[in-house]
C-alpha cells in the first residue's frame, strides 16, 4: 500500500536546516492499522504529510498504491487524496460555515460525483457513524466527539484504501476517545489500511503494529498486538523498518 | 462544478456583508464611470446606418474660381454644397437606385386656432428618395410618390411632435397642414426619433433634432423657397431675382445618392466625372483640374472630426479609473482569500486539485464583479442623464444592447483584473500549511 525508501525532508529557512525526516524507510501493507507515535518535534506530522501527498520530500522514493509519486502531477497527486487517501485530524478540519451533509460531501465534489450517488454515500457515511440526524447541524453545534465522527464519516464516504490519521484523539475526553478509536477498529476490518500519529500509548495499543519516530528516523518497532479479524493477516509483519 | 463553486461563492460573500458591499461598490463605481463615457463615445462612432453606411454617398463637385480653392487651409477639400443647376443636372442619372438634392427652409406652421398658435419650424425640401435612404421611421403613412415628386403635389411628412402639435397626435394622413399660405396634404408621420447625428446633415448642426416638416423638392422654383442657411461663392454675380439665384455660382445644396454596389459606385463616379468635363468645355468649373467627389457617412465624419477628441480621452480615462478600482481591490482580495488559507488546505487535502481551488476564488470574483456590474448599470443610467445635460445630441444617449454587452463584459474583466492574482496566491498555498493549527 504504501512504500517509503530513505525519504529526507529538511525544512530550510535563510539560516536554518531543519532536517524533519532522515532517511525514513517503511513499508505498510495493505489492511494493516499501523500507529505511529514519538515526541513532539520528531516528525510525526511530516511523515503523515507526506506519506498523504501534502507534502513534496527532499530525496528518497515512495511509492503509494503502487504509483511512484515522485513522478505525479498537482492534479494527479489531487486525485490520489481524493480517491485514494482519506485524512482524519486532530482538529477535525470541518469547514465552519458548511452543515454536517456539505462538509461529507466536499471530497465527493471534487470527484466529480453525480447528486444522487453522492446523496447516497453522505447518507450511509453518517449513518455508519451514528449521525443522520444531525445532517443540516454547522460544526459549531456539534461536541467534539461528534465533529470528528463527521470528519470520519467524511472519509468513509470517500471509501478510501489508506486512511490517515493525525492524533485523530487528542482533542477528546476518554468516552469519546474509546468511541473514535473503536469506529476506526471497525473500518480497519473492514479492509481500510490505516497509519494514525498518536501521542495515546493506548490508542497505540489498538494498532496491529507500532512504529516510534525520532529525530525524522523510524527507530522502533513493536510487534502487532491485535490479529485481525477480517483476514488481513500479517501481511504487515513483512514490513522493513529501519 | 461552476454550480459548487457558485454556491461557495456565494457562502462566502455572505460571510461579511460590508467588505462584500465594499468590493461590489467599488467594482460598480468603475464600471458606472467606464459605461457611461464609453457609451457617451459609442454615441458619436456608432454605424448610423447599419449595412447602408458604404452605400449612401455625398456628392461633391469642384464648381470653385480658379484662382483659389474652396478651403484655402485645406486645398484638398471640395465645395461642401451644390449649386441648384448642377443638382437639377445631377438629377438626370438613372444610376443611383435612390438620390437627393436637399436644403432647409423655414416656414410658419398655422395649426387650427383652437389647437395651438403659430409656430415657426425648419421646413427640408428633399425628393421621396430621401425616407428611405436614410431610413427615417414612420409611424402613419410614409414618404410622398415619385410623381407626387415630379409634379410636384402639395404633400408633406411631418415629424412626431409637429403631429401632437397640430393634430393632436391622432393619425393625421390624408389631413391637410398649413405652412405659410399654402395647404399641404399630410402623407406620412414619422415615428418618434431622435438619432445622435443627422446624418444627411453633415455640415450644419449635425447634431441637432430632425427636421419638423418636409415637402417635395420640386417646390423649389415654383414657390421661390427661400433657403434658410448659408450660400456661398466664388463668383461676383447679380442675385436680383429667385431666377437668377438659382441659375448662380451660389453653392446652398446638398446632395445625396444610393449606390448599392461597387459597380454602380464605380460607374456613377465615371459618369460625375464626365459630367464635370462637361460642365468645363461648357467654360464652367474654372478650377485647374476638374475633381468631384463621393464620400461615404463615416468619411466625412472622420473628415469633419464630430467626434470630440475630449470624448475618446474622457473614454480611456473612464476605462482607466475602472482598472484602478479593480487593481485597488487586489489588496483586498489578497486579505480576504489568504484568510481562508486553513480551509484551502482542507480542500486540498480532501482532493481539490490547485487549479479547482483557482477557479473557485476566480469564480468568487467574477461574481463580485457581476454584482458590481448590475450595480454600475443601474448607477450609470443616472450619470448617462446627467451627461446628456452637457453634450450635443444628448437626447440620444443612452444605454443600448450593444452597450450593456460592453458593460458587461468590462465586469467581467474587472472581477478577473481583480480576482486573478489573489487567487493564484491562495492556490498556490502548500495544502500541508494550516491543517495541524486549523
Amino acid at each position: 500500500m504504501l512504500e517509503m525508501k530513505n525519504i529526507k525532508k529538511i525544512y530550510r529557512t535563510e539560516s536554518v536546516a531543519t532536517h524533519a525526516l532522515e532517511d525514513l524507510t517503511l513499508t505498510v501493507t495493505a489492511g494493516e492499522f499501523v500507529s505511529v507515535t514519538g515526541p513532539s518535534g520528531s516528525g510525526k506530522t511530516t511523515f503523515l504529510n507526506v506519506a498523504g501527498l501534502l507534502d513534496t520530500f527532499d530525496s528518497g522514493s515512495y511509492i503509494l498504491d503502487g504509483k511512484d509519486v515522485s513522478r505525479l502531477s498537482d492534479k494527479e497527486m489531487s486525485q490520489m487524496r481524493n480517491r485514494a487517501i482519506g485524512f482524519i485530524f486532530q482538529s477535525f478540519n470541518l469547514i465552519p460555515d458548511l452543515n454536517v451533509f456539505d462538509n461529507v460531501d466536499v471530497p465527493l465534489r471534487y470527484r466529480g460525483l453525480g447528486a444522487k450517488e453522492r446523496k447516497e454515500r453522505i447518507e450511509r457515511a453518517l449513518e455508519m457513524v451514528g449521525l443522520s440526524a444531525r445532517l443540516k447541524h454547522l460544526p459549531s453545534q456539534l461536541s467534539g466527539g461528534q465533529q470528528q465522527r463527521v470528519a470520519i464519516a467524511r472519509v468513509l464516504a470517500g471509501d478510501p484504501k489508506l486512511i490517515l490519521a493525525d492524533e485523530p484523539t487528542g482533542n477528546l475526553d476518554s468516552l469519546m476517545t474509546r468511541e473514535i478509536m473503536d469506529l476506526l477498529g471497525r473500518i480497519n476490518q473492514s479492509g481500510t489500511t490505516i497509519v494514525m500519529v498518536t501521542h495515546s500509548p493506548e490508542c497505540a495499543e489498538r494498532a496491529h503494529r507500532q512504529l516510534h519516530v525520532f529525530d525524522g528516523r523510524v527507530v522502533d518497532l513493536e510487534r502487532p498486538r491485535v490479529t485481525l479479524a477480517s483476514g488481513n493477516t500479517s501481511a504487515g509483519l513483512a514490513a522493513t523498518l529501519r | 462544478m461552476l454550480t459548487y463553486n457558485l454556491k461557495i461563492a456565494l457562502k462566502s460573500l455572505r460571510r461579511n456583508p460590508v467588505l462584500t458591499a465594499l468590493l461590489i461598490g467599488a467594482i460598480a463605481l468603475g464600471i458606472c464611470v467606464s459605461t457611461s463615457f464609453v457609451t457617451l463615445r459609442h454615441l458619436y462612432t456608432q454605424d448610423f446606418l447599419p449595412g447602408k453606411s458604404d452605400e449612401v454617398f455625398y456628392v461633391q463637385l469642384d464648381t470653385w474660381g480658379a484662382e483659389r480653392p474652396f478651403n484655402e487651409d485645406r486645398p484638398e477639400l471640395l465645395p461642401d454644397l451644390m449649386t441648384y443647376r448642377d443638382a437639377r443636372n445631377l438629377m438626370q442619372s438613372k444610376i443611383p437606385v435612390r438620390q437627393s438634392p436637399m436644403y432647409i427652409t423655414q416656414y410658419f406652421v398655422h395649426p387650427d386656432p383652437k389647437m395651438a398658435r403659430p409656430f415657426q419650424a425648419n421646413v427640408r425640401l428633399a425628393t421621396s428618395d430621401f425616407f428611405e435612404m436614410f431610413r427615417l421611421p414612420f409611424r402613419y403613412g410614409g414618404p410622398w410618390t415619385k410623381a407626387a415628386d415630379a409634379k410636384p403635389e402639395a404633400v408633406a411628412v411631418i415629424d412626431h411632435e409637429t403631429n401632437e402639435k397640430v393634430f393632436g397626435g391622432e393619425n393625421s394622413v390624408g389631413k391637410t397642414i398649413r405652412l405659410e399660405e399654402r395647404y399641404f396634404r399630410v402623407v406620412g408621420v414619422l415615428a418618434p426619433f431622435r438619432p445622435a447625428l443627422r446624418v444627411w446633415e453633415l455640415n450644419r448642426n449635425p447634431t441637432g433634432p430632425p427636421e419638423p416638416v418636409y415637402i417635395p423638392f420640386n417646390f423649389t422654383q415654383p414657390l421661390e423657397v427661400p433657403l434658410a442657411g448659408n450660400a456661398s461663392s466664388w463668383k461676383q454675380e447679380t442675385l436680383d431675382t429667385y431666377e437668377q439665384f438659382l441659375n448662380s455660382e451660389m453653392v446652398w445644396l446638398q446632395y445625396w445618392v444610393e449606390l448599392p454596389d461597387e459597380a454602380s459606385q464605380r460607374a456613377y463616379k465615371e459618369w460625375l466625372d464626365h459630367y464635370a468635363r462637361d460642365q468645363k468645355k461648357l467654360g464652367r468649373f474654372p478650377r485647374p483640374v476638374v475633381r468631384t467627389s463621393l464620400s461615404t457617412i463615416p468619411q466625412i465624419i472622420e473628415r469633419n472630426k464630430f467626434i470630440p477628441e475630449s470624448v475618446t480621452t474622457m473614454s480611456i480615462v473612464s476605462l482607466l479609473f475602472l482598472v484602478v478600482c479593480s487593481v485597488n481591490l487586489i489588496g483586498i482580495l489578497l486579505g480576504k482569500f489568504l484568510a481562508r488559507v486553513p480551509e484551502v488546505s482542507v480542500r486540498r487535502a480532501l482532493g481539490a486539485s490547485r487549479a479547482q481551488i483557482f477557479w473557485q476564488h476566480v469564480v468568487e470574483c467574477e461574481l463580485i464583479g457581476v454584482a458590481g456590474g448590475a450595480l454600475g448599470i443601474l448607477l450609470s443610467l443616472g450619470l448617462l442623464e446627467v451627461l446628456a445635460k452637457f453634450v450635443h445630441s444628448g437626447e440620444a444617449l443612452r444605454l443600448d444592447g450593444e452597450m450593456l454587452l460592453v458593460a458587461g463584459f468590462l465586469s467581467l474583466v474587472a472581477g478577473l483584473v481583480a480576482g486573478v492574482y489573489p487567487a493564484w496566491r491562495v492556490c498556490s498555498v502548500p495544502p500541508a500549511m494550516q491543517l495541524k493549527v486549523q
